[in-house]
């Protein structure tokens, strides 16, 4: 349908829409009139994506300026989802098109999604390798520009990618059609072309409307510099499924990227490519000393380039530019100081107690001890990747290790407030060998988002659950223009929240850390899944808190046959450490709901499944979440990053990690919907989830359907429930929906009119206020309406 | 001397004697007497029950006429030769209660046929072949088997292809769910007011839904193949090995069934095999839980079996690593490779795969759950399984359907034949309808305003007939308080009259349900169903409208029951109303019928 919000035009691809995604769109409209950022939480399965793309494309078409819209999301599963989303609306734009004019507009419109080589690589000899790591080295090694030039100039002398060569003889920013190019369609255009889909995107990207790729091709400013550089500033940005960059666990990209872990296999092996370094060194001071003179010359230039334009470079996302310090300009100097600082972080990682430090004091200790300046230091990162282009490596994912020490270096002398450095022994408190691992900590989410929001005007931030709303602005260092919460409009209740406290034998159930192995709790736990397998139809998706948890617990389960019962009614399925087998398990999973056989899927709240994939429909007529998701909070990290934030942001600890255990919670059972017809009970199953203070912390959509008499509820009582539930709503709706919950659009032209006519009257009441103290026309009129 | 037909060693109460079956009677002497202490005429034996196959005990039990509790004897001799004995026994009884069923009701079809004898009952009207034996009425025709199964079919509504026998345990598993049906039955057919075949008639649907329900194909269960051994005094454990184990053994574990193929016969028996596979580590490690390692000290090496083990599928990578690419909605895999990973590492608590003991075990379940879901669906390659489901287009999965018009489909279009007479005709029926109702507006509204002038006046003059007001508020007082009447007081019928009254009423509904049946037979008869002779449906009538001339005579019994336990009669007599009040109207419509043609 098309509706206009003011005087834009918006295509909408359905006939109906919801008035929650009205208001959004609204909103979102107003964020973006005023190039401003704006905090939107929308109900899971009301249609975000589509309404964010609806009117950001009617946007960018209808005004001249083209704003070119950079699509954030988590995971692959999402972005291509997106994809397909945007694919549909441009196809239902051109469908709809009133001219031939604007139909070619809308056919020219292109959108693409990003993603790893090791995900877009066609090239047979490439593709095969298992890690992305080594995928991306081989690449390099077959792409290189040195590596092209040498191959075009005598062919045959060295391998190139014939897929890559293709790709160069087409005529630049005509590499790909326009139009929307899901991951998959890209992957067949490039086969059927012989062409490579990774660059073509790559090289693509200046031309395009929509690009749609990860949060970290964003925010890591080592990937943000080499893909989103060009992006110009007024291009709007949303974060979707943001939820997780108010996190202080490492699924939080904005701290992730800015965090690193050194072990001591890794420092062995950044050692020995120090070795093959030096050694490639000489061999080529005998072969080809040139090279690394012409390098040396470069860099020498580079210098005094640099300090003339230092500002501008130091800008672009918080990345060191090239300036490299004089010290280390000849490359042996610069290989001594690798070695040398190695050998230092290998000292200390011999310590066996705790350390936690600043950066400033690690550098000044770094200082006393090797003489190592912070200068050097600061571009050690930038100095290598320059030594190993002069040397022509191959294999880069030998010299991973070395990379890392390298950065590490580099954001260590970066960044002074807002990281830590802790030093950990031992795994656990009980280990007895060691096995130390060195952290460097990103403390403050902002620090990496925070280029994002200098660069760009309009940065969106929205998900299903992003509760309070107010913590992310705070943490985030940002003014929204618009922040809001959208609650979910039912005409009946599409979903059943409960909450279970104690089994039918009264046994309070909680996965607090001093019961949570109780034999009394593991079975009441068990028998609320055994009981939920014989009622609800098709799929069941279970939670738990942590991998940890689920494993031992599964285990126990099965020793006290609670999962024999579980068999005689649906097969299971459990979440696993390898992604690859638990993508073939859901796979499974769903095959066997859409069967009839039904199954039962057990996975881990912040795990692999949670993020990204939906239960809808049959996928999930039941979700159960077993325990509050708190986080680990002996985690040494976790502390630090809680007194930050507390020292930082007055935010305190006990309400941030309840929020953060709510909303992952929130998360979870948010994924059984789609749309209003589909159907789900939402189990939350610890006692803690009773506590008023807990449940207020849950997005205000679901909280508002959980009633008194259901947030305390034993299994029995929770079991009676659910089947009166299930028999209501598996009868056909005879309410017809439309109007309240769902909009035709007479239905927006009239609650258009009725806001136009609220405006008119306060400007109104502005004027004949007569200050009488009487009832003014609109509340008489307020009055007669609720007659 | 009569002649005896058949004998046998049985023992009644306990006590040994000598069951015979001769052609007036069954007798039964207990040993040492001389005179028969049980004699049973045939026509006083009512129905015939026997002990299951495979019992340990070969029992009979015979009830009688008005005796349910009637005559138990067990056969004595060695098993083989008591079932043979019992077989013969059965058979003959079988016919004479048939016979005796059929004299005592001229109309009634072949009841419940006794529980375990398969041989159906009927009265035959055809000659027979076999000699006939002499009988207590020697007017009726001797019974045919052969016939008898023919008429039966006839009469009892039956599913094609189905043998009497399972027809009656699926009306036997209809009524064991279905208490209510049940106790109508106990009521109606056990006490020989209806037959069996009448009161089917009209319920066929119910066996129709069982015998689908039954014949649905069972899956296999999804339980995992866990022997588990029973201990057995002496310290020693026991595992029972039926063939339906060693199936699923070798299905759920390929090695075990290559290991069998290798050894069995060439280096082991069938006994030892077993054996020392249970004693074998690979056994423990096919248990895959965690309270195997407790089990670890009576696990003993084994040669033959640890060549068979393989290590552990507990790292964090799968044993075999799978190449098959999953869906993209659902690729964890690509997620994992989308950027390079970056940031510290995730704490103890969400590191995957740390407890390594319960990894073979969650690994079991998925490829237990996968195996099951092939054997179910059949083992397709995922990417032809794609191929071929053409529900999981990628818009599908994103589709939200309530944002659809309904009614924005372009729909099926209505093949008819000749459309267009169709539509002339309604055409010319609408123009029809148009001139009668062409009104002239201005004229109307001009009606409708005379009809409202000076209606302030008109209200003033109006006046309301005070007896008739006050009649209908005391109408309504009245009803009101009637209202009040029947919820203030509380229901204090005594449950035995209440049981009565339910009796009675549902007994009656069922023969007003035959009747009514028997004169409107339905119209989309299933075809599964043998249609009722118009003769046999005069004869269920005039059974029928005989029972519910009763009715009236029922109820005012249980009225005078009610005065008797000092309730207020009327209440009864208003409950059971309706009850006569359809009664009436049956009797009325047989009395106006026209005369029944004559019966045979």
């Amino acid at each position: 349908m098309k509706f206009f919000i003011d005087n834009l035009p918006i295509i909408f691809p359905y006939d109906r829409i919801y008035p929650e995604q009205y208001a959004y769109m609204c909103d979102l409209k107003r964020t973006l009139d005023a190039t401003g950022h704006c905090v939107l939480e929308m109900p899971s399965g009301t249609g975000k994506t589509v309404s964010l793309l609806s009117l950001i494309v009617s946007y960018q078409q209808f005004f001249p300026t083209k704003r070119k819209l950079i699509y954030c999301s988590r995971t692959v599963p999402e972005i291509e989802k997106a994809l397909a989303e945007l694919k549909r609306l441009m196809e239902y734009r051109t469908k709809s098109a009133e001219t031939e004019e604007q139909k070619t507009k809308e056919t020219n419109f292109m959108g693409l999604g990003l993603t790893s080589r090791k995900n877009l690589c066609i090239n047979p000899q490439v593709a095969k390798e298992k890690k992305g790591k080594v995928v991306d080295a081989r690449c390099r090694d077959l792409t290189n520009s040195s590596v092209c030039q040498k191959g075009r100039e005598n062919p045959g002398s060295v391998e190139l990618c014939d897929w890559h060569e293709n790709l160069g003889k087409l005529e630049p920013g005509h590499l790909i059609p326009g139009g929307i190019w899901t991951l998959a369609d890209v992957l067949q255009y490039g086969r059927d072309k012989g062409i490579c889909p990774y660059f073509a995107v790559r090289r693509m990207m200046p031309f395009i409307d929509v690009i749609i790729y990860s949060f970290h091709y964003l925010l890591d400013p080592k990937v943000a510099e080499q893909v989103s550089k060009e992006m110009s500033k007024d291009a709007i940005v949303v974060f979707d499924e943001a939820h997780n960059i108010g996190s202080l666990l490492p699924d939080n990209v904005c701290i992730e990227s800015l965090s690193i872990d050194l072990t001591r296999p890794m420092l062995e092996a950044a050692g020995r490519s120090v070795t093959k370094l030096s050694d490639k060194i000489e061999e080529v001071k005998t072969t080809d000393v040139a090279k690394l003179q012409d390098e040396y010359a470069r860099l020498v230039e580079g210098l005094q380039e640099s300090i003339s334009d230092e500002n501008d470079t130091d800008a672009v996302m918080g990345n060191p530019g090239m300036n490299i310090d004089s010290s280390t300009m000849k490359a042996e100097h610069f290989v001594a100081f690798l070695k040398r600082f190695v050998e230092y972080i290998k000292t200390r990682m011999r310590v066996l107690h705790v350390v936690a430090e600043t950066p400033l004091s690690f550098l000044q200790h770094l200082k006393d001890i090797t003489y190592i300046e912070r200068r050097p230091l600061r571009f050690c990162a930038e100095r290598l990747q320059s030594l190993i282009r002069t040397l022509e490596l191959n294999r880069l994912d030998e010299f991973a290790s070395l990379q890392k020490v390298a950065s590490f270096a580099t954001l260590v002398a970066t960044y002074e407030k807002g990281f830590l450095l802790i030093l950990e022994p031992f795994e656990t408190d009980n280990a007895t060998v060691p096995n130390p691992v060195f952290h460097f900590t990103c403390l403050d989410p902002s620090l990496a988002i925070k280029p994002v929001f200098e660069r760009f005007s309009s940065v969106v931030i929205t998900s299903g659950t992003i509760s309070p709303l107010d913590m992310y602005p705070k943490m985030l260092q940002f003014t929204p223009v618009v922040q809001e919460t959208y609650p979910m409009t039912l005409t009946r209740n599409a979903f059943l929240p409960l909450v279970i406290t104690r089994g039918s034998d009264q046994v309070a159930i909680s996965s607090r850390f001093e019961v949570r192995n109780d034999p009394a709790v593991v079975r009441n736990f068990g028998s609320i899944l055994i009981e939920y397998s014989k009622i609800v139809p098709d799929g069941i998706v279970a939670f738990f808190p942590s991998y940890l948890y689920m494993e031992s617990i599964v285990a126990a389960w099965n020793d006290m046959g609670i999962l024999n019962e579980v068999w005689k009614h649906k097969l299971i399925f459990v979440e696993t450490p390898d992604a690859n087998e638990t993508s073939i398990a859901l796979e499974n999973y769903r095959r066997a709901c859409d069967n009839g056989r039904g199954a039962v899927l057990l996975s881990v709240a912040r795990g692999k499944v949670s993020e990204g994939i939906d239960f809808d429909h049959n996928y999930g007529r039941a979700v159960i979440m077993f325990g509050v998701p708190y986080q680990y909070t002996e985690s040494r990290i976790l502390k630090a990053r809680l007194e930050y934030l507390r020292d930082a942001y007055r935010i305190r600890e006990s309400e941030f990690l309840g929020f953060d255990a709510m909303r992952n919670a929130a998360q979870c059972v948010g994924r059984v919907l789609r749309g209003k017809t589909d159907w789900g009970l939402m189990i939350f199953a610890d006692k803690r989830f009773a506590r008023a203070d807990k449940r207020a912390k849950l997005p205000r959509w679901i909280n508002q359907y959980i009633t008194e008499t259901a947030s305390n509820l034993s299994t029995d009582m929770a079991i009676t429930l659910s089947k009166l539930f299930m028999r209501t709503i598996s009868q056909n709706p005879n309410e017809n929906q439309t109007g309240v919950s769902l909009w035709t659009l007479e239905d927006i032209e009239k609650a258009q009119a009725k806001q136009k006519e609220l405006a008119l009257d306060a400007e109104k009441d502005h004027d004949d206020d007569y200050g009488d103290g009487g009832l003014s026309d609109a509340a008489l009129m307020d009055f007669d309406l609720d007659v | 001397m009569p002649t005896t037909v058949c004998t046998a060693k049985a023992s009644c109460k306990k006590l040994p004697g000598l069951l015979e079956l001769t052609d007036t009677h069954l007798q039964w002497t207990q040993d040492g007497k001389k005179a028969p202490s049980i004699r049973v005429a045939y026509a006083e034996a009512s129905s015939l029950f026997c002990s299951k196959e495979g019992a340990a005990q070969v029992k009979l039990k015979l009830s009688l006429v008005g005796d349910d509790t009637g005559h138990n004897f067990t056969f004595t001799s060695p098993p083989a030769v008591a079932i043979a004995e019992r077989e013969k026994f059965k058979q003959e009884l079988t016919t004479i209660i048939s016979r005796n069923r059929s004299a005592s009701d001229p109309f009634s079809r072949p009841v419940i046929p006794p529980i375990n004898a398969s041989i159906p009952l009927s009265t035959a009207q055809t000659p027979t072949t076999q000699t006939p034996r002499p009988l207590p009425t020697p007017s009726r025709q001797p019974p045919s088997r052969a016939v008898s199964v023919a008429s039966d079919r006839r009469a009892t509504p039956v599913i094609v292809g189905n043998d009497p026998a399972s027809e009656f345990r699926l009306r036997k598993k209809v009524l064991l769910a279905n208490p209510e049906l049940g106790q109508l039955h106990r009521d109606l057919v056990v006490s020989g007011h209806i037959t069996e075949a009448e009161f089917w008639d009209g319920r066929e649907h119910l066996i129709l839904a069982q015998a689908a329900a039954e014949g649905q194909k069972k899956g296999k269960s999804g339980q995992l193949v866990d022997p588990r051994p029973e201990a057995v005094e002496g310290g020693e454990i026991k595992i029972r090995i039926t063939p339906q184990l060693v199936h699923d053994i070798f299905d759920e574990y390929p090695i075990v069934q290559k290991a069998y193929s290798e050894n069995v016969t060439s280096k082991l028996t069938e006994e030892q095999f077993w054996k020392r596979y249970f004693q074998s580590k690979l056994f423990n490690a096919h248990r895959a839980s965690i309270r195997s390692s407790a089990a670890q000290h009576v696990v003993k090496d084994d040669p033959i079996f640890d060549k068979y083990l393989e290590r552990d599928d507990d790292e964090l990578e799968p044993r075999r690593p799978r190449e098959e690419h999953v869906e993209v909605f659902v690729d964890l895999a690509a997620t994992l490779e989308d950027h390079e990973e970056t940031g510290n590492e995730k704490d103890v608590t969400m590191r995957a795969g740390r407890q390594k003991a319960a990894l073979p075990l969650i690994r079991k379940f998925n490829e237990h759950s996968e195996r099951l879901l092939n054997s179910a669906l059949g083992e397709i390659p995922p990417a032809k399984r794609r191929r071929l489901d053409p529900g999981e287009d990628i818009y599908s999965q994103i589709d939200i359907d309530d944002l659809h018009d309904p009614e924005a489909t372009n729909g099926i279009i209505l093949e008819m034949q000749d459309r267009q007479r169709y539509f002339e005709a309604r055409m010319s029926e609408a123009n029809q309808d148009g001139s009668l109702q062409k009104l002239d507006p201005a004229f109307v509204l001009a009606k409708a305003r005379a009809s409202v002038d000076q209606w302030d006046v008109k209200l003033t003059q109006l006046k309301i007939e005070r007896k008739q007001g006050d009649a209908a508020l005391l109408a309504m007082t009245q009803n009101v308080a009637n209202r009040l009447d029947v919820r203030s007081k509380k229901n204090d019928i005594p449950d035995g009259l209440f049981r009565q009254m339910t009796s009675c009423q549902t007994a009656a509904n069922e023969f007003l349900r035959q009747f009514w049946l028997a004169t409107y037979p339905p119209a989309g008869e299933l075809q599964t169903v043998a249609v009722a002779t118009p003769q046999q449906r005069a004869a269920k009538q005039a059974k029928m409208i005989g029972y519910i001339s009763k009715t009236p005579e029922r109820v005012n019994a249980l009225v005078q029951v009610a005065k008797q336990y000092g309730i207020d009669a009327n209440r009864v007599e208003i409950a059971l109303k309706p009850v006569v009040q359809a009664s009436e109207h049956a009797l009325t419509f047989w009395r106006n019928r026209k005369p029944p043609k004559p019966q045979q």
